[in-house]
C-alpha cells in the first residue's frame, strides 16, 4: 500500500508540473496580451512597456515559468495581472459562494439518483422504470442554459415566486430562508443533469450484479429481500458510481459556468471565464494547478474507495 | 404511481408559492442598479474597463463635467476658470467646500499632485501622453524624476492657495479645459505610496477617503456594491440615501427583476428587442441617448498591393452597404446612420456634406476604373458576441458580393481580435471608434496616432487637425474639422455604420435621470423617487 501511495505522489507531481507548463505556455502563445483588455491603453505604448515590466512580463517565458514555479512552492499562486490582487485571495473570495451551489447541487443530485437508480433497476421494465429512464433521458438531453432559462421565466417572471439572479436579496437582513429560495433554480438546474446521470450508472451497475450466482444464493439462503439489496446487491454495484461521482467532485471548485451566468451567481465560473478572457495568467494557472491536483487527488481517493467496495482488489 | 407524482409536484409547487409569497419589499430611498459585470479597480487614475468607470463615478468628483445635451463643459469641483496668455494658462478656482470623507479639505493641491502622478515616469495610464504633456515641465519630469513618489513640482504647475490652481502650457491646446475632466486622488493619502504600488494599493479595492456623492460602504464580491449618501458632497447630500450597485451579467434576468421591482435602473444595456415589451409597462419607463461613439467598416490601407490601397476602390465597397435599412432593421431604430467621423454630440458637427449613398452602378463603374472590374477577395474580421456587428457584416458581405467582391468573414474572440486588428492582420474590420467630449480628431485620424491602425495618411487632413487642436475661437475649429471631415470622407478610409444610442430602463418612480454620452451617474445627486 505504501508503495502504491508513493508511487501515485510521484505520478501526481508529474502531472502538476505537466498541466501548470502546458497552461502556461498556451496561455501565453495564444493571441492577446493581458493590456488589450483596456483598448484604450494602445494610445500609450510606453505606458503599456512600463505596465509589462512592473509585471515582469518583459522577461523571457522560461523565466516567468521559473519564477512562478519556485513561488508556488512557497505557496504563493501570484499576483491577478488584472486585479492586481493575490490569486489565493481572489480565489477565496468566490470559493464559498460555488461551494454551495455545486455541494447543494451534488448532493440533491445523490440524494435522489441513488433511490430512483436503485427503483428503476429493481422494477426493470415497468411503468415506473420507464418513467425514470424518461426522466433521465430529459435531465441528459436538457442543456443547462436553456433549462435555467425556462425556469427564470416560469418561476421568476410569469409566477414570481423565485428570484431570477444572485445568491440572496440585497437590502435586507440574510436569512436561511432567503438563501434557500436563491439557491432553489440554479440548484435544480445542475442537479437534474449529474442526477440523471447518476441514475443511469446506479440502474447499469445494479444490473449488472443483480444477475449473478451469489444473489441467487443470498435468496435461497432465505435472506429478506432488504438486505439482499442494500447488503449484496448495492455494495457491489457502487464502484461505477464511486468513479463517476469522484470524477465530478474537482469540478466542485471551478463551478458551473454556464449555470453561474444564468443566474449570475458570484461563484469562481464567472471569474475563471473573465481571467481566461483576459489573459490573466496567474489566475488561470492557478485555477488549473489546483483542479488538476483535485483531480488526481480524487482518483486516488476513488482507487482506495474500489478496495473498500470490493476486497478482491489490493494495491501493492 | 402517477398521481403520487402528480401529487408530488403539486406540494413542490405550493411550497415554492409559499416561499414566495413571503413580502421583503427594500424601503424607498434605496436604489438598486443593474450592472453587466464586476468592477475590478475603483483608483480613478487606473481605470481600465467600463464598470470600474460607473462605480468611480459614484464615490469620486470630477474637476469639471460636461453637461448632458450640449457637452459644454460645466463646472464641479472646479467652480470657475480662466483662459490667459492666448490659451497657454489656466486658472482654476476651486469649490471651498469641497472636503474629503475624512474631514481632510479637498484642496487644488490634490489636483496638483493627481496632475505629478499622470506625469510620473512609473505611471501606467495612458492619460500623460495624450492630455498632459503639454503643460510646461511636464516632460522634464516624465523622462528626469528620481524618486518612486509623485512628489517634487511640474514648472507648469502652480499653487496659489489653497482654492485655485495656475496651469501653464508651453503651447496653445484647445481641448485642455475638457481634459480636466479627471478625478483627483487625496494627496494625504497617497502622498508617501510610491507611482508603481498605486494600482495594487489598497485604495483601489477600499476607496475609504473619496470626494464623490456617495461613500462606499461594502463590496461584496461578483455580487453587489453597496454606497451610502455623502452627507458633505460638496455639491449637497443626495437624495437617495443608499444605492446597491448589483452585478448581475445576464440581460434577461435584469430585465426580469426590473419589470418585478427588484431593480430600478437598467442603465445602458436594455436590450433592443425589448424595448417595445417594456414601453407597455406603466411602471417602466425607456431612455435612449446617443453616445460619443460609432461602429465602421474600416479598410487596411497599409498594403499598396492591396486593392483596398486605391481609393476608388474604396469608394466603391463606401457605395454598398444600404446603412438605413441597418438602422432600422436591426437598431429597430435606436440610432443613426453614420456618414463621417464627427458625431452629432460635437459642436462641428454638420450634416451637408458629400458623402457615399448607395448607388451599385457607381460602384462598378469606380471598380472598373480602378481595374477591379473582375473582382477580388477580401477578410473582414470582427470580435465575437456583438449581433448587431455580425449582422452588418452580413449585409455588407452580401451587397460587396453583388459588385464582385467576394468577402469571409471571421469571428474572432476579443484577444484574437485586438491582436488581428493591432498587427494589421485583416483587410476589412468592424470595430468601434470613440471620442472625447471635444471633437479633436488627433486620435482617431491624424497619421501619426498610434491608435491608427487602418494606416490612413493625409498630410492636408494632419494639418488640419493640427490646426484646429490650437486654434482658440470655436468658430474657426468648427470650419477646419469640417473641412477636415470632407477630406477623410472622400478618402474612404472607412465605411461609417451607425451611431447607436444607448437604451436605460427605469422605474417610473426614479425621478431626474438625465442619460449621459459617457456618463451614467451624472447628477446623482439629484435623483430622487416619487
Amino acid at each position: 500500500m505504501r508503495s502504491f501511495l508513493t508511487k501515485r505522489m510521484i505520478q501526481t507531481l508529474v502531472v502538476l508540473v505537466g498541466v501548470s507548463l502546458i497552461t502556461f505556455f498556451m496561455m501565453n502563445l495564444a493571441p492577446g496580451d493581458p493590456f488589450m483588455m483596456d483598448p484604450e491603453m494602445r494610445m500609450n505604448p510606453e505606458a503599456v512597456a512600463r505596465w509589462k515590466e512592473l509585471r515582469q512580463l518583459d522577461r523571457p517565458l522560461h523565466e516567468q515559468y521559473y519564477s512562478w514555479l519556485v513561488n508556488l512552492l512557497k505557496g504563493d499562486f501570484g499576483i491577478s495581472l488584472i486585479h492586481n490582487r493575490p490569486v489565493l485571495e481572489l480565489i477565496t473570495e468566490r470559493l464559498p459562494a460555488t461551494l454551495l451551489l455545486t455541494g447543494t447541487s451534488l448532493l440533491v443530485a445523490l440524494l435522489f439518483a441513488v433511490p430512483l437508480g436503485i427503483l428503476s433497476a429493481v422494477k426493470q421494465g415497468t411503468f415506473l422504470d420507464k418513467w425514470i429512464s424518461f426522466f433521465t433521458l430529459c435531465g441528459v438531453s436538457l442543456p443547462n442554459f436553456w433549462l435555467g432559462m425556462l425556469l427564470i421565466l416560469l418561476f421568476a417572471y410569469h409566477l414570481n415566486w423565485l428570484p431570477a439572479s444572485s445568491l440572496r436579496t440585497v437590502g435586507v437582513a440574510a436569512s436561511f430562508y432567503d438563501y434557500i429560495k436563491h439557491l432553489i433554480l440554479p440548484v435544480v438546474v445542475l442537479s437534474t443533469g449529474s442526477a440523471a446521470y447518476y441514475i443511469r450508472y446506479i440502474r447499469a451497475g445494479i444490473l449488472e450484479v443483480i444477475g449473478q450466482d451469489y444473489i441467487l444464493t443470498a435468496r435461497a439462503k432465505g435472506l429478506k429481500e432488504s438486505t439482499v439489496l442494500f447488503r449484496h446487491i448495492l455494495r457491489n454495484s457502487m464502484i461505477p458510481v464511486v468513479t463517476v461521482v469522484s470524477l465530478s467532485l474537482p469540478f466542485l471548485f471551478t463551478g458551473a459556468m454556464v449555470t453561474e451566468y444564468v443566474f449570475s451567481w458570484p461563484g469562481m465560473g464567472r471569474w475563471i471565464i473573465m481571467a481566461t478572457l483576459s489573459r490573466d495568467y496567474p489566475s488561470v494557472l492557478a485555477v488549473n494547478v489546483i483542479v488538476a491536483a483535485l483531480v488526481v487527488l480524487c482518483n486516488l481517493g476513488a482507487d482506495l474507495l474500489y478496495a473498500y467496495f470490493d476486497p478482491r482488489i489490493k494495491y501493492r | 404511481m402517477a398521481r403520487k407524482i402528480f401529487l408530488l409536484l403539486l406540494a413542490l409547487m405550493l411550497m415554492l408559492s409559499v416561499l414566495g409569497c413571503t413580502p421583503e419589499e427594500s424601503p424607498q430611498e434605496q436604489l438598486r442598479v443593474a450592472s453587466l459585470g464586476s468592477p475590478v479597480n475603483l483608483n480613478p487614475l487606473f481605470i481600465r474597463d467600463n464598470f470600474s468607470f460607473e462605480v468611480v463615478s459614484l464615490v469620486h468628483a470630477s474637476l469639471i463635467t460636461f453637461n448632458n445635451e450640449t457637452l459644454e463643459v460645466e463646472p464641479s469641483l472646479v467652480k470657475e476658470w480662466s483662459v490667459e496668455d492666448e490659451g497657454r494658462t489656466y486658472v482654476l478656482n476651486f469649490n471651498d467646500n469641497a472636503k474629503w470623507t475624512d474631514g481632510t479639505p479637498l484642496t487644488a493641491e490634490d489636483a496638483a499632485f493627481t496632475l505629478r502622478v499622470i506625469c510620473h515616469p512609473d505611471f501606467t495610464g495612458y492619460q500623460y501622453a495624450l492630455f498632459f504633456n503639454a503643460i510646461t515641465g511636464s516632460q522634464d519630469y516624465h523622462s528626469n524624476h528620481n524618486s518612486p513618489l509623485a512628489d517634487g513640482s511640474i514648472e507648469g504647475i502652480e499653487v496659489i492657495d489653497e482654492n485655485t490652481l495656475k496651469i501653464s502650457l508651453d503651447r496653445q491646446m484647445a481641448p485642455f479645459l475638457t481634459y480636466l475632466n479627471f478625478f483627483p486622488l487625496p494627496a494625504h493619502i497617497f502622498g508617501d505610496v510610491p507611482v508603481a504600488e498605486m494600482e495594487a494599493h489598497d485604495y483601489s479595492r477600499n476607496p475609504e477617503v473619496t470626494a464623490g456623492p456617495y461613500i462606499l460602504n461594502q463590496w461584496v464580491t461578483d455580487e453587489y456594491l453597496y454606497f451610502v449618501s455623502n452627507p458633505d458632497f460638496f455639491l449637497g447630500q443626495p437624495e437617495i440615501d443608499e444605492i446597491y450597485f448589483r452585478i448581475i451579467p445576464n440581460q434577461e434576468a435584469q430585465l426580469i427583476e426590473l419589470i418585478n421591482g427588484d431593480l430600478d435602473l437598467i442603465p445602458t444595456a436594455v436590450k433592443l428587442e425589448d424595448v417595445e415589451e417594456l414601453e407597455k409597462n406603466p411602471n417602466i419607463k425607456i431612455y435612449s441617448n446617443l453616445r460619443l461613439v460609432y461602429d465602421y467598416l474600416g479598410f487596411n490601407m497599409h498594403n499598396p498591393e492591396s486593392p483596398l490601397y486605391n481609393k476608388e476602390v474604396r469608394q466603391a465597397l463606401s457605395m454598398v452597404l444600404d446603412r438605413e435599412a441597418l438602422v432600422r432593421d436591426i437598431l429597430l431604430d435606436y440610432g443613426r446612420v453614420a456618414y463621417g467621423p464627427l458625431t452629432p454630440l460635437h459642436f462641428p458637427f454638420d450634416e451637408n456634406f458629400q458623402a457615399y449613398f448607395v448607388d451599385k452602378q457607381k460602384a462598378l463603374e469606380l471598380l472598373k476604373d480602378a481595374g477591379y472590374d473582375e473582382g477580388f477577395e477580401l477578410r473582414l474580421i470582427l470580435n465575437a458576441g456583438n449581433e448587431v456587428r455580425e449582422n452588418a457584416a452580413l449585409m455588407f458581405k452580401e451587397a460587396a458580393e453583388a459588385i464582385g467582391v467576394e468577402v469571409t468573414i471571421q469571428t474572432l474572440e476579443w484577444q484574437a481580435y485586438m491582436e488581428a486588428a493591432m498587427q494589421g492582420d485583416f483587410d476589412v474590420i468592424i470595430s468601434g471608434q470613440g471620442s472625447d467630449p471635444d471633437p479633436d480628431l488627433t486620435f482617431n485620424w491624424h497619421s501619426q496616432s498610434p491608435l491608427n491602425e487602418l494606416g490612413y495618411v493625409n498630410e492636408e487632413v494632419d494639418s488640419l487637425i493640427e490646426e484646429a487642436a490650437v486654434a482658440l475661437e470655436q468658430a474657426e475649429r468648427t470650419m477646419l474639422y469640417r473641412e477636415a471631415q470632407e477630406m477623410i470622407v472622400d478618402d474612404a478610409p472607412m465605411v461609417w455604420l451607425y451611431y447607436r444610442e444607448a437604451v436605460h430602463g427605469a422605474s417610473d418612480r426614479l425621478m431626474n435621470f438625465k442619460p449621459h454620452p459617457n456618463n451614467v451617474f451624472y447628477q446623482v445627486h439629484l435623483w430622487k423617487f416619487k
